[in-house]
């Protein structure tokens, strides 16, 4: 598999692979920003090697050959169940959620990784009968599938991944030709069903979920985050503010700027003309991804390629959405750019998948 | 970009699906640019203006802590708005200058000062909390000389008020400072005021409330200009203890100058009406701003003021202990009231001689009077008759050994032994001289104060070991209930109904026949009560080697509507020491009756 043939070199996508790279370039950029001098330059060396780790990763799963990956998903899928549920007995708390496993001196986020084990999954079950017309069976058993480890999602508390899924569910769903009509009715099913896990949690957690549902239940914490994100961005103005008048990001008003909040620094830094690029950049990015998904003849091709260009395409969005306040505060990293190993390393295997399917498509 | 159809191929169904899909993402896209060009470009220059002068402020506002209730709707605790000294660490560019006038003006030393900002970033704007219970003149001070200390705030806060600084210290527990510890769990916040001990701490989750948070404008020098949007603290919820604050109070006063411990229980339900422990602890001094000093001075006392000696505190019951060797012996058929013998002050087993407390002897006794004058002699050869196992099943099927179940947690469960126990802990067999130590409560058996309540609350109520119930329940701010208790059962004492007579006989003897208990008669109420005399470990340390004095009891003895044990530690005899502690808080709980019966000239 790992024999590299020369058609396969061929059709490498290199505009695809061109725009990630410009976009990490700016991640770490950011990140040597924030601080210049302080803790930033230790920032972007590390985010630097999480790239370097990053495009390895990238590199082996863009060699070989994704069907070959779709066929073992119940294996991934086993073992990032597993994961989740050793998050639960092992996992680190940090800010009153389990997210995170210790591995010496590296905290990895499985959630991050499951993304993808989310999305092998969903191909191998709604592929695996190529030809086939859909049954209502076949769906209803990939959303009991998807279900457990959506639910342990829930529970970490991680709403911003849970959040992530939902919409990759319902994209890959329509994809596969699931008529509207269905995907009303499940998430009908969906809203009923609330009520009842509300019931389950315990009052603290009740507490928990609703500071991330409305920010000002947590008046100091994320709606503060909110109010300076905006002032952040709005500051910049056309041209933004350079790096070194940028006072929000560097006065450290806001305290996920690294993470989450990153998008907040850039456009404080290099103002609207600056975003532009970026926003761009990620448009191309995710259109490409549509692209690879529409041209894509092997079904197991088409469903990976549509359910991987999803979850990046709805966690572009919800970030930047959330940090521009137009939705509220979920704890969701911006792919690419944000601070942290698991996301970055997540995003650029996702990449890889992408162009693994190019790849092949022409075979 | 190219969604077209590829040549050779007709555009199927799966190439418009995702074309669609790929347009709701394009205009998810656009609406970004839309907002970014209305936040940069047309809001730009406003927001510009704010990240300059960058005026709001949000500062925390505590919740009021639950206030605790007694039985009776009496608070046992309240609060009361109290200044606290908090620091911007933002806020403080001259970080240095402002600390050392701090610590001049105030007398807080300036390492202190330095350590708590130390814990969190400079660049915060959230108000670090370093001392509370500011006086009026420290505030005065400090608002006097506003401009030389910027980000030096005094924040109004509710703190905890106490009827008197010790007034159910144990029961009620302290509050205070999250510590890096705790922080650690992740539930907290720094600066949160959290229950540390006691009933505080139990329902810390209930009383803690949940604060609310302010959004302030503030001027150049970040004086507070005008308040944005408040949202309101939730209070903490109300708690509804079990505890008579009268009863309480005359347990504490009849405490007074001596270490020990007191519980007062009703034996009908098992409700704690009182509960205390002394020496006790200064409430409102470890509440307000304890020094690091004056803390380590309070957990190094050697009287251990912190323990609660009335679930914390082992004792040998002594004397106390042979209501259960009477009560073994006579349920199994191994001791009967007419047992008699001859008291001559001394016993002889093997080469050892074993002593009655009395000199000389009792003369002769049976097993009622020998209860009543608490015969030693008598009980050593009624132990050796009744046989360890028996003993020791007893002890437990009245609880002791166990812990009671209070739920304050750190209960101690006290001792009763195994028969092989010696065997195993000192490499000895259990000898015959064990069973005659252990038959007037010495040896190896020890008990908590609230083990000997439960005990004697089941000889009142004819069995029944109830779980101690300190709290009745919980209401919330808007007067919904939270949280609510009902008795519990916990074990029960099965003896027949002529040993629970006899027994209870014996005990109305002990106090009103001339026994040992008869310090603690009083007139108008028929008390019950055992005393004991217990050998404290510490023998060999002559200035703190006297005995601890015990007394158990009930009343009244027709109709048992409490049960009082007092613990006196090294405090001497049980009946000289103890029983007149407990008449004199008999004296409160049953204040009408004992009043009427002083008017009516009757005894």
């Amino acid at each position: 598999m790992l024999r590299v043939d020369r058609r396969l070199l061929q059709n490498v996508d290199w505009a695809l692979l061109a725009t990630a790279l410009f976009i990490v370039a700016l991640s770490v950029l950011s990140m040597w920003n924030l601080a210049p001098g302080r803790g930033g330059t230790a920032l972007a060396w590390r985010q630097l090697s999480w790239v370097g780790i990053g495009l390895v990763a990238l590199l082996v799963v863009a060699s070989v050959d994704y069907r070959s990956l779709v066929r073992v998903a119940p294996a991934f899928y086993v073992l990032g169940v597993s994961l989740l549920v050793v998050v639960f007995v092992l996992g680190r708390t940090v800010s009153g959620a389990r997210r995170w496993i210790h591995l010496g001196p590296i905290t990895f986020q499985p959630s991050e990784l499951f993304k993808l084990i989310f999305v092998l999954t969903l191909a191998w079950a709604l592929a695996s009968r190529a030809g086939e017309p859909l049954v209502r069976g076949t769906v209803m058993g990939t959303l009991a599938l998807l279900g457990v480890p959506f639910l342990l999602v829930v529970r970490q508390p991680d709403l911003g991944t849970a959040l992530v899924l939902i919409p990759v569910v319902a994209a890959v769903l329509v994809g596969v030709g699931v008529r509207l009509r269905v995907l009303g009715a499940f998430a009908l099913a969906g809203l009923a069903a609330l009520p009842l896990g509300w019931l389950a949690l315990k009052p603290y957690q009740r507490d928990r979920l609703l500071v991330y549902l409305d920010p000002f239940r947590d008046p100091l914490g994320t709606a503060y985050n909110v109010i300076q994100a905006k002032i952040a961005i709005g500051s910049g103005q056309l041209l933004g503010k350079g790096v070194s008048g940028a006072t929000q990001s560097r006065l450290a008003f806001l305290p996920e700027r690294h993470t989450d909040f990153i998008f907040a620094v850039f456009a404080e830094m290099w103002g609207f003309i600056g975003c532009l690029v970026l926003i761009v950049a990620y448009g191309l990015l995710v259109l490409r991804g549509f692209e690879i998904a529409a041209s894509t003849r092997d079904p197991r091709g088409r469903v990976l390629a549509l359910g991987v260009t999803a979850v990046l395409a709805a966690q572009i969005l919800i970030n930047l959405g959330m940090v521009t306040g137009l939705l509220p505060v979920v704890g969701i990293p911006l792919p690419l750019m944000s601070y942290g190993g698991s996301s970055m390393v997540a995003s650029l295997m996702g990449l890889g998948l992408l162009l693994s399917i190019r790849m092949r498509q022409f075979r | 970009m190219d969604l077209g159809p590829r040549p050779g191929g007709p555009r199927d169904a799966w190439t418009r699906r995702v074309l669609a899909l790929a347009m709701l993402t394009a205009i998810g896209f656009v609406g970004l640019l839309v907002q970014l060009w209305y936040l940069q470009a047309l809001e730009g220059g406003h927001l510009q203006e704010m990240s300059e002068k960058n005026r709001i402020r949000l500062r925390p506002v505590a919740a009021p802590r639950g206030i605790l209730f007694d039985r009776h709707g009496h608070p046992l605790v309240d609060n009361r708005p109290a200044f606290t000294l908090s620091l911007i660490p933002r806020e403080m560019e001259d970080r240095d200058t402002v600390l050392a006038r701090l610590s001049v003006l105030l007398k807080i030393p300036l390492t202190e000062l330095r350590e708590s900002l130390d814990r969190v970033p400079a660049d915060s704007f959230r108000p670090v909390r370093v001392r509370r219970g500011l006086s009026l003149a420290e505030v005065t001070q400090v608002e006097e000389r506003k401009l030389e200390l910027p980000g030096v705030i005094v924040e109004v806060e509710p703190q905890r008020v106490y009827p008197t600084s010790a007034f159910a210290a144990h029961l009620l527990g302290y509050v205070r400072e999250v510590s890096e510890e705790q922080m650690k769990q992740g539930r907290y916040r720094r600066g949160d005021m959290i229950g540390q001990s006691g009933l505080e701490r139990l329902l810390d989750e209930y009383l803690r409330g949940r604060d609310g948070g302010e959004r302030i404008e503030v001027d150049a020098l970040g004086r507070p200009v005008q308040v944005m949007k408040r949202d309101e603290p939730d209070p903490g919820g109300q708690v509804i203890t079990s505890i008579d604050r009268r009863i309480q109070e005359a347990a504490e006063r009849a405490m007074t100058g001596h270490a020990g411990a007191v519980v007062v229980m009703d034996p009908r339900n098992g409700d704690v009406l009182a509960m205390t422990s002394s020496p006790a602890f200064a409430l409102d001094r470890l509440t307000g701003n304890l020094g690091r000093e004056d803390w380590r001075r309070l957990v190094s006392d050697p009287m251990t003021p912190l323990m609660n000696r009335a679930l914390q505190g082992q004792y040998a019951p002594g004397s106390v202990f042979k209501v259960v060797v009477a009560a073994a012996g006579l349920q199994e058929g191994s001791l009967t009231p007419m047992d008699r013998t001859y008291c001559t002050g001394q016993f002889h087993l093997g080469a050892w001689t074993f002593k009655d407390w009395k000199e000389g002897g009792h003369g002769h006794v049976d097993l009622r009077s020998a209860l009543v004058h608490s015969c030693n002699i008598f009980f050593y050869q009624a132990g050796l008759k009744v046989g360890p196992e028996a003993i020791v099943r007893y002890a437990r099927a009245f609880g002791l050994g166990a812990t009671p179940g209070t739920d304050l947690g750190s209960e101690k469960p006290g001792l009763i032994p195994f028969v092989d126990w010696k065997r195993r802990r000192g490499g000895r067999a259990w000898q015959a001289g064990d069973t005659v130590n252990i038959s007037i409560g010495q040896g190896p058996v020890l008990v908590t104060p609230m083990q000997v309540a439960r005990m004697m609350g089941a000889v009142a109520n004819g069995g029944i070991l109830w779980k101690p119930r300190l709290v009745q329940r919980v209401e919330e701010s808007d007067g919904a209930l939270a949280y609510s208790t009902s008795s519990k059962m916990r074990g029960h004492v099965d003896l027949s109904p002529v040993v629970w007579a006899f027994l209870r006989s014996a005990l109305v003897g002990v106090v009103n026949e001339g026994g040992t208990g008869g310090a603690a008669r009083l007139p108008g109420v028929l008390i019950a009560g055992k005393t004991g005399t217990a050998q404290s470990i510490a023998k060999s340390d002559s200035a703190r080697g006297q005995d601890h004095a015990w007394f158990a009891s009930y009343a009244p003895a027709q109709d048992p509507q409490v049960v009082v044990v007092v613990l006196v530690e090294r405090g001497g005899k049980g009946g000289q020491v103890a029983a007149p502690i407990a008449r004199q808080i008999y004296q409160a709980i049953f204040l009408e009756k004992v009043a009427m019966v002083a008017l009516g000239g009757e005894s």
